[in-house]
């Protein structure tokens, strides 16, 4: 037995949705930061979904799997690695002048 | 795909101005490290030769591509004239971001290697991001050029504007990258493909692929939910509404020279990535009826997205105080001009954004590098810090009106020769007049736009003449000078300028 692909790309959906209502409700920096990884994490998933129903037919066809969604998949894992030490590192110059992490603390620069 | 040594080297050989590029930045941070010395304009004019070193590869290899096939660099980087368009206008803006950096009196002198090894990695993602017809790449090189970007809006980590300015920007560029890609993956599990040529049917792939027109008749909500969310990824690197949220924040924030960056390579790479997405998958001689169709409604959206992006941009800019962020806002409102090219969906509309884009190059860096100038003498960017400054650096101030009337775009500066090409190609006869409602929101926005313009001039020469003296900066002031005469030289010299970037529109294999 095997999930259908249907149920795969539909919690893909559901995890993106989850993070952008993060992303627009969430005051602090640290969970807008998670809110971000879900999306990219969700994007994933959705990547690797695919993939796996191009692969069933390919498999059928005699060819090899699909591999460019996993390997984007690969790529994207680790840019998301590196964006979170990026926000990360930028957090903590915050904390040390302000002593808190909420989004409030960015709010010199505006019209 | 299996690939064999003969083509490894091969696809080296065509890679030769990345490797350049990426060996140069790697030599800046080594030296950085080697020489600690207290001067490192050094390290600067060594950046500068490397993308001169740089250019010239591209320049050759300008003269080699243009034939119907494109070489492709390991299957993933396409040789076109198109990209090398666009590199060379990157290491050209470099260049002088560059020598910004070094005349920049508020940034310190030693130990800036990093500041130079940041700007060359920016290039670096440039360079793939808008050489490549591969989604993957595209993402890498977008990402890349996003990470260094963050970096160095928050280069002055201990300056609290900076810091915030940083912050800002890696939210929403993180938030825009997530849209991205899941927009991205979308279109993948549609069509099984992440090549856009193959997508669109012009280039054959293995394996199970569906082309676009198929997915669009079979499923066309996915793709408009797909199409949505990468154009929104590309609004965020073009500062276009509704994702222009960061950027006067960040322009405001950041370092000039890194403003400068931000508003002219980061702007025109975005452009340049989202021309050949649109190209490629809606225009291409295979495409199919109902693709061309469906090109036509992305383009009704982008002309909405182009009216919303300069007016915003326009009303915005004129309520500052401060002249940098009226420069952010203004940069936000020549994203909606260059969209009205775009949003043409013709490859002379294409051709006519690619050509403001020259255009934006010449008047934006100028702008901004007489901002760098007196913001160092003041130490303040608002308006009122430039009272009656005409008068102690008249060389200077002159140069900034030809940058102003450009930016409005008022003969007899280039400016104006870009818009008009961009109305030119909206009231495009194959059109219909569709576009004619656009034309007229870009020309009442021009005109909106002289008063945030003026009020400039008008506090340079205007005013009191000021008590404070200024320093005379003449390598600055040199290439200022060179760069207005240039905005009006070219209006009268434009047709070999026209042509280049007509010959180097390549996509469609007419």
């Amino acid at each position: 037995m095997s999930v259908p692909t249907e149920y795969l790309l539909g919690l893909a959906a559901i995890l993106f949705g989850i993070g952008i209502a993060g992303f627009l409700t969430r005051r602090n920096l640290i969970v807008v930061l998670m809110s971000i990884e879900l999306m990219l994490n969700a994007a994933n998933l959705s990547l690797v979904a695919g993939a796996r129903m191009h692969s069933t037919q390919r498999l059928l066809d005699g060819a090899g799997p699909d591999l460019q969604g996993p390997v984007l998949a690969i790529f994207v894992i680790a840019v998301a690695a590196v964006e979170a030490a990026v926000g990360l590192a930028l957090i903590i110059a915050l904390y040390r002048r302000k002593q808190t992490v909420s989004l409030e603390s960015v709010s010199e620069l505006r019209d | 795909m299996f690939l064999t040594g003969d083509i490894h080297a091969k696809s080296l050989g065509l890679l030769a101005p990345e490797l350049v590029l990426v060996a140069v930045s790697l030599l800046i941070l080594v030296l950085d490290l080697v020489w600690k010395e207290r001067d490192s304009s050094r390290l600067g004019w060594i950046s500068i030769g490397g993308l001169a070193l740089t250019s010239f590869l591209l320049l050759l290899a300008f003269g080699r591509s243009g034939g119907p096939e494109h070489e492709t660099a390991f299957a993933l980087v396409t040789i076109d004239r198109f990209g090398i368009f666009f590199k060379l206008f990157t290491c050209a803006a470099l260049a002088v971001v560059i020598f910004f950096v070094m005349q920049d009196r508020r940034e310190r002198k030693s130990h800036i290697g990093e500041y130079y090894f940041l700007l060359l990695g920016a290039a670096i993602g440039i360079f793939f991001m808008v050489g490549t017809n591969n989604l993957l790449l595209l993402v890498l090189g977008l990402e890349l050029l996003s990470l260094a970007s963050y970096s160095l809006a928050g280069f002055h980590k201990a300056e609290r504007r900076s810091a915030e300015a940083a912050m800002k920007y890696v939210i929403f560029g993180g938030l825009s990258a997530g849209v991205m890609v899941y927009g991205i993956s979308l279109l993948y599990g549609l069509t099984g493909t992440l090549d856009l040529r193959v997508m669109a049917g012009v280039a054959q792939g293995e394996g199970v692929t569906r082309s676009l027109a198929q997915a669009i008749t079979e499923s066309p909500g996915a793709v408009a939910i797909a199409m949505v969310m990468i154009l929104g990824g590309f609004s965020y690197k073009m500062s276009v509404a509704p994702f222009h949220f960061w950027a006067p924040d960040v322009y405001e924030g950041a370092p000039t020279p890194v403003t400068t960056f931000l508003a002219v390579g980061s702007k025109a790479a975005g452009f340049g990535a989202l021309l050949r997405f649109l190209a490629v998958l809606f225009q291409d001689g295979g495409a199919a009826e109902a693709v061309r169709a469906y090109g036509l409604q992305v383009g009704s959206l982008l002309a909405l997205l182009a009216a919303v992006t300069m007016t915003i941009g326009n009303l915005a800019a004129m309520r500052q105080e401060s002249v940098k962020r009226m420069l952010a806002y203004s940069s936000v409102a020549h994203a909606g001009y260059l969209l009205v090219g775009v949003a043409a969906m013709t490859s002379e509309g294409f051709e006519a954004a690619m050509f403001y884009l020259v255009a934006y190059y010449l008047m934006n860096l100028g702008a901004f590098g007489v901002l760098l100038y007196f913001s160092g003498e003041t130490g303040e960017e608002t308006f009122d810090s430039l009272d009656g400054l005409g008068y102690k650096a008249p060389l200077i101030s002159v140069a900034m009106v030809v940058f102003l009337i450009s930016l409005t775009g008022l003969p007899p500066m280039i400016g104006f020769l870009g818009k008009w090409k961009l109305i030119q190609a909206a009231m495009d006869p194959a059109l219909d007049g569709r576009l004619l409602w656009l034309v007229i929101c870009l020309v009442l926005n021009s005109v909106v736009s002289l008063y945030y313009y003026l009020r400039v001039a008008k506090h340079l020469f205007l005013k009191q003449p000021a008590e404070r003296s200024v320093r005379p900066a003449p390598a600055l002031t040199g290439l200022l000078v060179v760069l207005a005469v240039l905005n009006v030289l070219l209006l009268a010299y434009a047709r070999p300028l026209v042509e280049w970037t007509s010959a180097s529109f390549d996509l469609i294999l007419r």
